[in-house]
């Protein structure tokens, strides 16, 4: 796959993101509660080798048992507040909670809705904002990044 | 203008019966209104009609023996708007979560059999949604999807706005079909209010739409490498989409076009140096794009786990009223681009793979034929500068409007009713929307752990449906 081998040289210059950490991993386990969609497709860039966010000790991973910071996308629809609140309990401890784009951040197009709950802010206590609407890969890897450096787990 | 058709409650069957045998029209979506009222969409070529009446005591007759692809139309209309289905039974819930298992799953009993529940959360960076397989071993009899979990009521909130303000309505529907809902969203207002697009206009539209075609298709082909473990496809055309959505941003500023479509109008223009640019740079992808394809299609152990998997048979894709893609790599030569007169697609013939034999391997080949076709209309299109236009009044004027596009994943109608040039109700049936049921049907008979192949084969938005 020559393609590949081309273009992820032009797009890792691109994100200008540093060279990757020292001996952190943490675990993250994406929820998508409402979203368009859109952060979901700029996330999926993020974990694939274009950006690579696997070299900074970052892992997209499958359950929320495994997992140290629970990134959630979209306003928080009424029937996805049940299962995001599983995902978060069956969490252990220490952990984190990411609000991934506007909607998540309480921002959402539509405002107050009797079918949303909102914001996540409204479910759970949240811990890294990443704004945008979508934020694009290289502003997700970036703003997670300054986050948990000034968390610094 | 789109024809307004009343008919009585009684005579519902009848008048969709008589426009789909007699007039060899298209069932394209149905609504129910706050106030008890039951509309139908009937498509034929580039034309429109829509049947309405008002249900008797809150019930009409149900059509899907004669429209099986009314399933999730009726279903819905009976969740949200407490419509009753005559005929309908079992009249299972489709938006409404709360009801026990029995009733919204089929019954599906015998030796061994058992059921597998998955979701609404998946194990990766997917969208939700719950999905319940009745298997036996590792065999799927029957496929139960439970969406919804996404429901946010856009078309609900859009009632009551001025129809520019429900534009972003039917943008945030879904980001990944935003241009193809948007647009379908505009002409709907634009065909209730007697507006025409310029030409200018139509031309902008048809490069924005393919656009999110080409951004989407070389995600889907990057997809169903995914999907059955092959990395090196699945990197590769996951940087070639990265790379085409750079080029939206770079051109309309946003790397899915959001803000780039309004009614009777347009926000963005391309200059003749910004034209020729992005003209440039499409000539390369497309070039990366087919030598990458050209990798796949060598790539042996992975061709060899495509075929015969998911099929979809043409008389299913028929009858259940599936568009698309999934629908002409089942042999059903189908494409709302051909004849589109609001659109610019003069000679568009729907793609045909060379075998149309329904499964993961034709639903990847059309796309890879797809992709060489856009690419190929965007270096026509490009060939001129696009400037700001708009859209002429003077068309007669209707109480509703029906917009119609060809999304990357199929035909999405939009309808609008405007009552006091405010939108009455909204309603957007997505290409996802009307192909879900297949993915049921695809799925039966095949492996569990062929379930998220053939998934990503159709790769249906959740959003798009769930609204
Ligand atoms: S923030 Fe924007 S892109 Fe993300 S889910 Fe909301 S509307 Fe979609």
């Amino acid at each position: 796959m020559f393609v590949l081998l081309r273009q992820l040289g032009e797009i890792r210059r691109r994100a200008r993101l540093g060279r990757g950490s020292g001996t952190r991993w943490l675990g993250v386990r994406h929820v998508d509660a409402g979203s368009c969609n859109g952060c979901e497709h700029e996330l999926g860039l993020v974990t694939s080798p274009l950006h690579d966010l696997q070299r900074f000790g970052l892992d997209i991973v499958a359950s929320p048992r495994h997992a140290d910071i629970l990134l959630i996308t979209g306003p928080v629809t009424t029937r996805m507040a049940g299962p995001l609140r599983t995902a978060y309990d069956a969490m252990p401890t220490p952990r984190l909670v990411a609000a991934l784009g506007d909607c998540a951040l309480g921002r959402n197009v539509l405002g107050e809705r009797t079918e949303l709950i909102g914001s996540v802010e409204r479910l759970l206590p949240v811990d890294i904002r990443i704004v945008g609407c979508p934020p694009t890969p290289r502003e997700i890897a970036e703003q997670l990044l300054d986050a948990l450096a000034e968390l610094g787990p | 203008m789109t024809l307004l058709r009343p008919v009585a409650a009684r005579a519902w069957r009848a008048a969709v019966s008589e426009a789909i045998e007699r007039r060899g029209e298209r069932f394209g979506g149905a609504w129910a209104t706050r106030d008890g009222g039951w509309r139908a969409v009937m498509l034929a070529g580039d034309e429109a009609v829509v049947l309405c009446c008002d249900a008797e005591d809150g019930r009409v007759d149900s059509i899907v023996d004669i429209a099986a692809a009314a399933l999730w139309d009726e279903r819905e209309a009976h969740d949200l708007h407490g419509l009753g289905f005559i005929g309908h039974d079992p009249l299972r819930p489709l938006i409404e979560h709360t009801a026990e298992l029995e009733r919204w799953v089929t019954p599906v009993s015998g030796e061994g059999v058992h059921q597998v529940a998955v979701g609404p959360i998946h194990a990766g960076v997917i969208e939700s949604g719950h999905f319940r397989f009745h298997v036996v071993g590792e065999r799927i009899l029957a496929l139960d999807t439970r969406l919804f979990h996404k429901h946010r009521g856009l078309e609900r909130a859009a009632e009551g706005l001025a129809p520019d303000d429900a534009l972003k309505h039917a943008g945030r529907a879904c980001a990944a079909c935003a241009v193809a809902n948007t647009v379908a969203y505009a002409q709907a207002v634009e065909d209730a209010t007697g507006l025409w697009p310029s030409a200018d206009l139509r031309r902008q539209r048809t490069v924005l739409l393919e656009l999110e075609r080409l951004y989407n298709h070389l995600h889907d082909i990057g997809a169903i490498c995914a999907g059955v473990g092959f990395a090196p496809g699945s990197m590769a055309f996951a940087a070639l989409k990265d790379r085409a959505q750079e080029l939206n941003a770079q051109a309309f500023g946003h790397r899915f076009l959001f803000g780039t479509v309004a009614i009777g109008g347009i926000p963005v223009a391309l200059d003749p140096p910004a034209a020729g640019a992005l003209r440039g740079a499409l000539r390369e992808l497309r070039a990366d794009a087919l030598a990458g394809w050209r990798d796949l299609t060598f790539a042996a152990s992975m061709q060899a786990r495509l075929d015969g998997v998911g099929v979809l048979e043409l008389e299913d894709a028929l009858r259940m009223g599936v568009v698309g893609p999934a629908a002409r790599a089942s042999g059903v030569p189908l494409d709302a681009r051909v004849g589109n007169r609001r659109l610019v697609y003069g000679g568009l013939r729907p793609a045909s793979p060379p075998a149309a034999t329904g499964d993961v391997a034709a639903r990847l080949r059309i796309r890879a034929l797809e992709l060489e076709a856009t690419c190929d209309m965007l270096d026509e299109l490009l060939s001129l500068p696009l400037a700001r236009d708009g859209a002429s009044p003077g068309r007669e004027r209707s109480p509703v409007g029906v917009g119609r596009v060809e999304s990357p994943r199929g035909e999405t109608v939009c309808t609008v009713e405007l009552v006091a040039a405010r939108v009455a109700r909204m309603h957007l049936r997505s290409a996802s929307y009307a192909n879900w049921p297949a993915v049921a049907r695809a799925t039966a008979g095949n492996l569990l752990p062929d379930f998220p192949l053939i998934n990503k084969s159709f790769e249906l938005c959740y959003a798009c449906a769930d609204r």
